[in-house]
């Protein structure tokens, strides 16, 4: 740090004899600023550009070097992470496992009411992720069938535990073309769960689709009191097809519109454009819950999930009711007790 | 957290140059290392937590909007050295501007004044070769903040080798909204003029409030029988609002437009069928960029909260960190980043196998 070093613009500078100019302080920094981006945008300076790495490449020399050490600790790191994941993943499952033996819902819809009454905030609007998985596993949750399960089961938790509007989201919405299947399994799963009196009633829809309750279902007769207390589940089946694609069909229409002098394009707005979509695919989902291990959202509709909470366990595969339940527990802010 | 008296010994410790250059070294060899797998393309952060900060350690807001653009700009140096191309921020929310005015306004001053000294010749963006670009709603932008905004804009303009998104009033619906708003605009305007340049000086969203203010006016002089049905807000939504525009629309499509009678004969248009994603992805704000290969949120607030949903809506990998913004740095994103990159091992893996598998069919 001696002052021998210095040369007499450095000096001035730090003398403040006199004020110096920009080009001088750009020259006084250049030594400690790191080496200019190799391809730089304008033509002109490539030969100062070439000067400069000719100056550089006393400390480029190293390349070889530095490029092998960077890959071992590369692959040192990658290592390192890969194993930890791994125990990260296989300590998840544990405790997941765990958590699923000591919160088992027994197929009661009491268990799983009393698993939710202590929680003040529940949402109206709940939304989950299911894959279809074709042929993939082999636990019995693949193909069209371990998809049906799902949903099934899914739409029963969420009747127990009262929430009134279920989406699913699956992302090639096959079952949009089996509407009177899935009614029938999510009927007959609800009948296990409640028995056949205290069911809840059903509505299947989807977007672009008219809705489904079929008509033998609620009984119109002297039974309607008791009708009253029941509750009501609408399950919704979204598709990819209802996200991006929905949205660019309702320009092709305001364009259309906007051809024919039906439209200005001032009246466009946000207001517009939410009402649309929520009439026609769905509203604004207050907790969506993901079975898968990342937050990858697949094609979800967009426009729907703006102050979404999304929920998903790390490393959690498959549908179970552990996750459903946990994330209904991060959604109301409450830490979860094990044991009752 | 730790007691004032612990940190100023751990600062203290920290600063000592064999420290300070020993990190700094290792700094260098870990973004060195990262580089060598996939980098992702496109990364958006979310700079949630600056005020909880603040309010952990006792200090001012301001302070912690301050040090949570110290963490923004080292967050940046590692994500522009390991090579990522884009880089959005969710700088300010549209939303935000109904926090109080004394934090509205020092956070517009303090964008004033990091922005341009982001921009400045030989500071971080122009070190990397980095433009800034401001997506959002500028109209609601004080004259005074988009004066610097577009002088540090133009400062780095000529930078191609990188990108620093800034979004600055931002919602996503508003974009997709724009989006849709310009789509339908070049297809309603004839194709002999076509190249019409889209610039006015009116904004359009003042335009509409005021449409609607109107009608509401004329409505509550016309239908004096219901005027509580009437929605009395822009904001509350369902059907009414979509007859309201409907009705609207076919009221004031009897004057007839002014641009048929200027070309006389029927109009060509181009075919609103040609419509695609493709097309509101053109004209969305990110319209150039990549697409987005990771969205990271701090604070542990799992949403997000009107920011990129049409971006992030399909591969984005999206990861929620429990950390506040401020003590975001290299060693909370290195997992995130080291994560990444082996998640996309696996998925290469799977798309590998799917392959051999259909060429074996």
């Amino acid at each position: 740090m001696a002052t021998t070093g210095l040369t007499s613009t450095q000096e001035a500078a730090f003398r403040r004899s006199k004020q110096l100019s920009i080009q001088q302080r750009e020259e006084l920094l250049k030594p400690f600023l790191p080496s200019e981006p190799t391809s730089s945008s304008d033509t002109a300076s490539k030969k100062a550009l070439s000067d400069r790495t000719s100056q550089t490449t006393k400390s480029r020399k190293t390349g070889p070097v530095k490029t092998f050490l960077y890959l071992a600790i590369y692959h040192t790191i990658a290592l390192l992470f890969s194993i930890f994941f791994r125990f990260r993943r296989a300590y998840r499952l544990v405790r997941g496992n765990i958590i699923s033996l000591l919160k088992y819902h027994h197929r009661t819809p009491e268990f799983i009411a009393h698993d939710v009454k202590n929680l003040e905030k529940m949402p109206k609007h709940l939304s989950v992720i299911v894959e279809y998985q074709e042929d993939e596993g082999g636990q019995g949750t693949a193909g069209l069938e371990g998809l049906v399960n799902d949903v099934c089961e899914i739409a029963a938790w969420a009747a127990s535990a009262g929430i009134p509007l279920l989406s699913v989201y699956e992302r090639t919405g096959v079952l949009k073309n089996y509407l009177p299947q899935t009614h029938a399994s999510i009927w007959s799963t609800l009948e296990s769960y409640f028995g056949p009196q205290r069911k809840p009633t059903l509505s299947l829809r989807a977007p672009h689709l008219s809705s489904y309750s079929p008509p033998n279902t609620p009984p119109q007769t002297a039974e309607d009191e008791i009708n009253q207390g029941r509750k009501h589940l609408t399950v919704l089946l979204l598709s990819e097809h209802d996200g991006r694609d929905t949205i660019v069909d309702l320009t092709r229409t305001l364009a259309e519109m906007a051809q024919k002098g039906d439209v200005r394009q001032e009246q466009i707005n946000t207001d517009l454009i939410d009402a649309q979509l929520n009439d026609h695919v769905s509203s604004e989902p207050d907790l969506l819950i993901l079975f898968s291990p990342t937050v990858m959202l697949k094609g979800y509709p967009p426009w729907q999930l703006r102050l979404t909470e999304i929920f998903h366990l790390p490393d959690n595969k498959g549908v179970n009711y552990q996750v459903f339940l946990r994330a209904l527990y991060n959604f109301a802010k409450v830490e979860m007790r094990l044991g009752r | 957290m730790g007691s004032l008296h612990d940190s100023r010994i751990h600062k203290w410790f920290a600063t000592s140059p064999p420290v300070a250059w020993t990190f700094r070294q290792l700094r260098e060899l870990l973004i060195g290392s990262l580089k060598q797998g996939p980098i992702p393309q496109h990364v958006a952060f979310v700079m949630d937590g600056n005020r909880r900060f603040a309010r952990n350690h006792h200090i001012e807001t301001v302070e912690g909007h301050n040090l949570g653009f110290e963490s923004l700009a080292r967050i940046l140096e590692v994500c522009y050295k390991t090579g990522v191309k884009v880089v959005t921020i969710y700088a300010f929310s549209i939303e935000n501007f109904k926090r109080s005015k004394h934090e509205v306004d020092a956070l517009m001053s303090m964008a004033k004044v990091k922005l341009q000294q982001l921009a400045e010749h030989g500071a971080l963006l122009d070190r990397y070769g980095a433009s800034v670009r401001v997506l959002g709603q500028r109209e609601l932008i004080k004259p005074d903040v988009l004066l610097a905004v577009d002088k540090a804009v133009a400062m780095t303009a000529h930078n191609k080798k990188a990108v620093l998104n800034v979004c600055f009033p931002y919602t996503s619906r508003h974009e997709i909204t724009t989006a849709v708003m310009k789509t339908v605009e070049t297809y309603s305007t004839p194709m002999h003029n076509l190249p019409t340049p889209s610039k006015r000086t009116f904004s359009e969203s003042h335009i509409t409030q005021h449409i609607r203010k109107q009608m509401l006016e004329e409505d509550a002089d016309g239908g004096a029988e219901q005027p509580e049905s009437r929605p009395s807000s822009p904001s509350s939504k369902g059907t009414t609002q979509a007859e309201d525009s409907r009705s609207s629309s076919t009221s004031t499509a009897i004057d007839p437009p002014e641009k048929d009678a200027s070309n006389g004969g029927p109009p060509t248009y181009l075919d609103p069928e040609s419509i695609s994603a493709q097309t509101l992805n053109d004209n969305m704000m990110t319209a150039d960029a990549p697409p987005l290969d990771l969205l990271v949120r701090t604070s542990g607030v799992e949403r997000l909260s009107d920011f990129m949903l049409w971006q992030a809506h399909e591969n984005t990998s999206i990861v929620f960190l429990k950390c506040l913004w401020p003590e975001f740095d290299l060693w909370q994103f290195l997992p995130v980043l080291v994560e990444w990159q082996w998640q996309q091992k696996k998925l290469q893996e799977e798309q590998q196998r799917i392959r051999g598998r259909s060429k074996l069919d």
